[in-house]
């Protein structure tokens, strides 16, 4: 898949944030507070409005623009105290402690805690956000479920509006000319207006009505019918997961100008948390993994015939497995793997770095490199005998894969003291 | 670099055997070896058998033998690594590079090694097999595979096929006791037969832990090999396995993703664990057997081309909905 534009385009910078200017300088002042150690009258801030206004894209901009570690935390991370803790905790008390880079912590989907009746998520955030010595950085579409009252009072309330017309415009037009495509205001401003105010997916309907061409003309633009594209997959999903046979289910997908792909992960990420009896879930997961099957052999000996199989057992498989709902509203969202990818894209590079210099000496692939060697020299260079060094030397690491081999040994000892905490409390 | 840093060396490195007579626990292999050094008739080889018992330090040791110490820049051998470089083009063009032009000096051929050749595709090795006869009079090709039967009859027929045992106990700590001898480590033998365990009779593995070990100790117990072994293995696939098993599906998917696509751990080598630990999960006996089938199965599909990722979500689903024994 080529690059997403709301990735390519997402501001480096604060002043490239579009639109909500008081918040955006709201958020800058108070985040200089922290930086000149000031005692705060709230420690943590909290971003909310529609989506696609620019909060998360505000919060990585400014760590860019600063040089922080911006660690995001997703509400599906919440499930219980102790790997939130594991998540948060650390990373919020490690502060500046070891020289290591800053960090801000973004909390992802703040009310989806609330939803989920997830007390414990609650009041770990909230001792989390009292003994935090980074800053936390909340950030929600709807923020005023009294659940989390106790979370408000002590956060900086920020608020994002939809997006006026004008700086949508901007935006767009300034995408045009660095992708070099040809587009009439006319085409621009119809994108503006089925958005909403929601720069995000106006991108994403510009992107998809672009197909790869440069030059863009008005009949394109029927191609997204009524709806955006973002939103044709969340309307497939609902018929997915809420009709009773495979017919209708199947025909969810047609008309649907969207990667088959890319349905399937949309499907497969969301099928967890829409199917929460374990045994409705074997079901839906075993029609998927069928599906896959028939999709790897349709790619691999061309038989492309064979498709009109896998998109019934792929939709249909995983309505009728669905016979238990969950109990209340399950929003869609987007699909976690495709989250992964993004967010480790640094750290997957480094281990490919790492297990090419490993390989090169050893004789050996650098798979074998990555599960059998790099394990053993992470361990041999965290230790300070001299052995580590010259290894170090040997492989010519950079300083940087060299901190990260021996980040394995901290985060471990951490563990470790960690756990050590525990019993001693227990 | 100093005397002191080249005794620093990556043990697997620095132990590696230099000739057929430092090569353990394959005589069979290593006298038919040297036969063939003697007489001077190399075949096409095969060498097949499980990883970490010397296949890659053996053809090493072979050509080294063969053509005196500077086998690799006298330009007499090259290896190539057919799980980094899938695509035949890059094989073909690596190969043509090497085998074009024919040795100057003693010996009119070339060797080609290439390792875990069973990770090319059957349409890869056809072609592959083409190669090797396009260049077989200036280039004998040596191959390496854990499975022999992964590689086509056309090649297997073509190549002398050579089988690697298991390493035994005696051999690795042997080795060990050899390494510990040269190195100045003092080492008890429950610390080595922890070791052996450990490394299911591969070598390199045995000789990591050596390392690790002494990298924190220069007198090495079996708590020693304890604290190396759970910074290593940090018990990852038993720990998804009991998320699963907990009903944290979403969870064990989680880490499932992090092991694939961050960490890089190959699917196989995933699989492979599961199975290890599901014998030593809490559940029926019953249920054991149906998802050792289902394991069956996915390694199956895997193999097949499905993506491990999903096949693996539908395990633990399967998982995910039994109830502890």
């Amino acid at each position: 898949m080529t690059e997403l534009w709301v990735e390519k385009y997402r501001p480096k910078r604060v002043a490239e944030v579009v639109g909500n200017r008081e918040s955006v300088e709201a958020f800058t002042k108070w985040m200089k507070q922290w930086e000149l150690g000031r005692l705060l009258e709230k420690k943590a801030v909290l971003l909310y409005g529609p989506a696609g206004v620019g909060k998360t894209s505000l919060v990585l901009a400014y760590g860019k623009e600063h040089g922080y570690d911006v660690v995001e935390v997703n509400a599906s991370d919440w499930r219980d105290e102790a790997r939130m803790k594991a998540i948060v905790g650390e990373s919020s008390l490690q502060a500046t402690l070891d020289g290591s880079t800053k960090k801000i912590i973004l909390v992802d989907e703040v009310d989806g805690i609330a939803g989920r009746e997830d007390a414990g998520g609650i009041a770990a955030l909230n001792r989390i956000i009292t003994e935090a010595r980074v800053p936390i950085v909340l950030v929600a579409n709807n923020p005023w479920d009294p659940k989390l009252a106790s979370i408000r009072e002590k956060c900086l309330m920020l608020e994002f509006r939809r997006l006026k017309k004008a700086e949508m415009m901007k935006r767009l037009k300034e995408i045009a000319e660095a992708e070099g495509i040809k587009v009439s205001d006319a085409v621009l401003e119809k994108l503006v207006e089925r958005s909403e105010g929601d720069l995000r997916s106006a991108i994403n309907d510009f992107q998809a009505i672009t197909g790869g061409r440069k030059i863009v003309e008005e009949h394109a633009l029927e191609a997204l019918g009524s709806r955006n594209r973002v939103r044709e997959i969340f309307d497939a999903l609902r018929m997915i997961f809420n009709v009773k046979s495979i017919r209708a289910a199947r025909a969810a997908l047609e008309g649907l100008e969207v990667d088959l792909d890319i349905v399937y992960t949309w499907i497969l990420d969301n099928t967890p948390e829409q199917i929460p009896d374990p045994m409705d879930l074997v079901d839906a997961l075993e029609a998927l993994a069928k599906a896959d099957l028939i999709l790897a052999r349709v790619n691999k000996k061309q038989e492309w015939r064979l498709i009109r199989y896998a998109i019934p057992i792929m939709t249909g498989g995983v309505a009728i497995a669905r016979r238990h709902k969950p109990s209340g509203f399950v929003k869609f969202s987007f699909p976690s793997r495709i989250r992964l990818l993004q967010s480790t894209s640094a750290e997957r590079e480094l281990r490919k770095s790492i297990a090419q210099k490993i390989a090169a000496k050893l004789h050996l692939s650098t798979s074998k490199a990555l599960s059998q060697m790099l394990p053993y020299i992470s361990f041999m260079v965290s230790n300070d005998s001299g052995m580590g060094e010259a290894i170090a030397r040997f492989f010519e690491f950079t300083e940087s894969e060299l901190n990260y081999l021996r980040g394995g040994k901290a985060e471990e000892a951490q563990a470790h003291r960690r756990a050590g905490r525990r019993r001693r409390k227990g | 670099m100093s005397l002191k840093e080249v005794s620093m060396l990556p043990w697997v490195e620095k132990y590696r055997p230099k000739s057929l007579d430092e090569v353990v626990g394959q005589e069979e292999v290593v006298s038919s070896l040297k036969n063939i050094l003697h007489t001077k008739a190399v075949p096409h080889m095969l060498f097949a058998g499980p990883p970490g018992v010397g296949k890659t330090a053996t053809a090493h040791a072979f050509a080294r033998d063969l053509f005196g110490p500077n086998y690799i820049d006298d330009g007499y051998f090259l290896e190539i690594n057919a799980s980094d470089e899938r695509g035949i083009q890059t094989i073909r063009e690596k190969v043509k590079m090497f085998a074009r032009q024919i040795p100057m000096g003693e010996y009119s051929f070339k060797i080609l090694f290439l390792d875990e050749s069973d990770q090319l595709t059957d349409d890869a090795q056809h072609a592959f097999r083409r190669v090797m006869e396009q260049f077989s009079v200036t280039c004998r090709f040596i191959l390496a595979a854990n499975y022999s039967n992964r590689i086509i009859e056309p090649i297997q027929s073509r190549c002398a096929v050579f089988r690697f045992k298991p390493l035994g106990k005696v051999h690795v700590i042997q080795y060990l006791k050899w390494i510990s001898d040269n190195e100045g480590l003092e080492a008890d033998d429950q610390a080595y037969e922890v070791i052996y365990d450990f490394s299911e009779g591969d070598m390199r593995k045995a000789i990591n832990i050596l390392q690790a070990c002494a990298s924190i100790s220069r007198r090495i117990e079996e708590k020693t090999v304890y604290e190396v072994m759970g910074y290593v293995s940090r018990g990852e696939v038993r720990r998804i396995l009991e998320l699963a098993l907990s009903g944290k599906f979403t969870d064990a998917r989680d880490d499932v993703r992090r092991l694939l696509y961050v960490q890089g751990i190959m699917p196989s080598d995933l699989v492979s664990a599961i199975y290890r630990e599901l014998f030593y999960i809490d559940l029926d006996e019953e249920d054991k057997l149906e998802l050792l089938d289902l394991l069956g199965e996915v390694d199956y599909r895997i193999s097949e081309g499905a993506t491990p990722e999903v096949q693996l979500m539908a395990f633990l689903a399967r998982l995910a909905a039994k109830k502890r024994a």
